[in-house]
């Protein structure tokens, strides 16, 4: 199984570049997978010889992922390496890696690099330009082309990463795969409360006072609508309802909610 | 307005190539004032640009595009401003007057794009299906060459059509379309998680959604929190699995050898 086919330096950095896709490829069915396809397409042509093989992965790269662009290269760098030693096999502690991943890494990246990094500079850019003066500005996109210049080296420290955890696994890619599946499992349930925004906008008159439904499900249980909404939709997807089916189902739940005021943004 | 049709173009062109780059490259999406400045400088007032855009800088410190999340669109708002302020005559208040209200029209757009990337992804995943894969890669892309007109058609109506039109259709969108735009913003990313979750093996560790999700929803640990205890849960179900693998083994080289003994003897 062990691959001839190395991976050059050369194909590491084209890989780094096709990723500046970013997430212009955002959707909701899948995050910015398309992007992932994208950029990977040509190493994995050169891994798998075979096409069989090349549709598995390319359909397991085709499943929902996102992450901080940014910093994705770090994860898609380590399951590259996964890619290029063991094949198809590696698919399952791939897709696990690259969720387990996506969430804490996305955390850090939107933390320095969508609020730190423009707080600070924006802050400096903002007092200066009122007063006529474009040198923070001029700092401010300084500082954010030094960045961008170092992004495509990140891949190589993901692929490095990768090889290394890579060779002192050896023979137990299976526990490995469990165990960060445990890992992706804790992550989903974190995200699922912190980024999916459901809440109701109903409001009970009780003896003059005005109660808010809301307020009623915070104290049973925080974020209680959208892990009902993911429990309902993960139960639909079991049951084989289409993707496209379920995200127009929540756009004229939305719409109808909106509408009835049962639901506010 | 006084606006040539150069100019208008160029406008035009400043925002969609804000909105690439934003969504792509990701070096001035939040350079606010940049983009003010720009604006200002194809008006032949490079000044009055810079001050209007330190003044949204400042207002959009603090605010971050989060998860996919949909929010209020500065730069765009810098670039309308600006480009009004300019023209018209009227000053900062004026532009931002027209500026603000279509930046935030931009932000339910974004709802829009994201689900044309959908069919986009869709038709990408298709052809990888046909082994088309050339077809494959260049499908991707047109999210990339699409996703910036979310920017480029606001600016356009707004420079071109001025303050009457852009309040023409504000008026005319009923205000339950665009709250619920905002709900399914919130609501559609749990279509993503639910489709990872049937990827991943609940049967076995599901239990860990519980933790997960207790953690942030009611101990309020950010993500990277729940990464740490979710890597400490993985570390041991690791070495546990791994080493139970190793006494396996043991064990049966024990019955083998003592097997052979008996035969020995």
């Amino acid at each position: 199984m062990n691959n001839i086919k190395k991976l050059t330096k050369k194909d590491i950095l084209k890989t780094a570049f096709r990723h500046f896709l970013g997430v212009t490829t955002f959707n909701y069915d899948t995050g910015i997978a398309p992007t992932i396809v994208w950029e990977l397409f040509p190493v994995l042509r050169k891994i798998y010889s075979n096409d069989d093989d090349l549709v598995l992965s390319l359909d397991n790269h085709f499943r929902y992922y996102n992450c901080n662009p940014w910093l994705s290269p770090l994860i898609t760098g380590a399951t590259l390496a996964m890619e290029e030693k063991d094949g198809v096999k590696s698919i399952e502690a791939v897709q696990n890696l690259k969720t387990g991943l996506m969430g804490p890494l996305s955390g850090i990246g939107d933390t320095i690099i969508w609020v730190m990094l423009p707080t600070i500079f924006g802050a400096i850019a903002g007092s200066m330009g009122k007063n006529g003066n474009p040198l923070g500005m001029w700092l401010f996109l300084a500082v954010f082309l030094v960045c961008f210049f170092l992004r495509p080296y990140l891949y190589f420290v993901g692929y490095q990463t990768g090889t290394n955890l890579l060779s002192k696994l050896g023979q137990k890619l299976d526990a490995f795969t469990d165990a960060v599946s445990v890992l992706g499992i804790m992550v989903i349930g974190s995200i699922v409360s912190s980024t999916v925004n459901v809440q109701t906008g109903w409001t009970f008159q009780t003896g003059g006072v005005k109660i808010s439904l809301q307020s009623i499900l915070d104290q049973i249980c925080p974020s209680l609508l959208p892990a009902i909404l993911v429990f309902v939709l993960y139960y639909m997807l079991k049951k084989k309802v289409k993707m496209a089916t379920l995200i127009l189902a929540v756009i004229v739940l939305a719409m109808v909610g909106a509408v009835i005021g049962l639901f506010k943004a | 307005m006084g606006l040539t049709i150069k100019e208008i173009v160029l406008i035009s062109l400043l925002s969609y190539v804000y909105s690439l780059d934003r969504h792509s490259t990701q070096i001035a999406g939040k350079i606010t004032i940049l983009y003010g400045a720009l604006a200002g400088l194809i008006l032949g007032n490079f000044k009055q640009g810079l001050e209007i855009g330190a003044t949204l800088q400042l207002m959009s410190l603090g605010v971050a595009n989060l998860g996919g999340a949909s929010m209020p669109d500065y730069p765009m708002a810098a670039i309308i401003s600006s480009t009004i302020a300019i023209t018209s005559g009227k000053g900062m208040a004026a532009g931002m007057a027209i500026g603000l209200p279509v930046g935030m029209l931009g932000m339910n757009f974004d709802v829009l794009v994201k689900l044309i990337n959908s069919a986009i992804a869709k038709r990408a995943q298709n052809f990888a299906h046909k082994r088309q894969f050339g077809k494959m890669t260049r499908t991707i892309p047109l999210a990339t060459l699409i996703y910036p007109l979310e920017s480029t058609i606001p600016v356009f109506i707004a420079i071109v059509f001025g303050k009457s039109v852009v309040q023409a259709i504000l008026d005319f969108m009923p205000q339950w379309f665009t709250v619920g735009l905002n709900v399914a913003g919130g609501m559609l990313p749990a279509v993503g998680f639910a489709m990872l979750l049937v990827y991943m093996p609940l049967e076995k560790y599901g239990y860990w959604l519980i933790v997960g999700f207790v953690a942030t929803a009611y101990l309020k640990i950010p993500v990277l929190g729940v990464a740490l205890l979710g890597a400490a849960a993985a570390i041991h179900l690791y070495q546990s699995i791994a080493n139970k693998k190793v006494s396996n083994q043991v064990s049966e080289n024990n019955s083998n050898l003592t097997e052979e003994d008996m035969e020995d003897e």
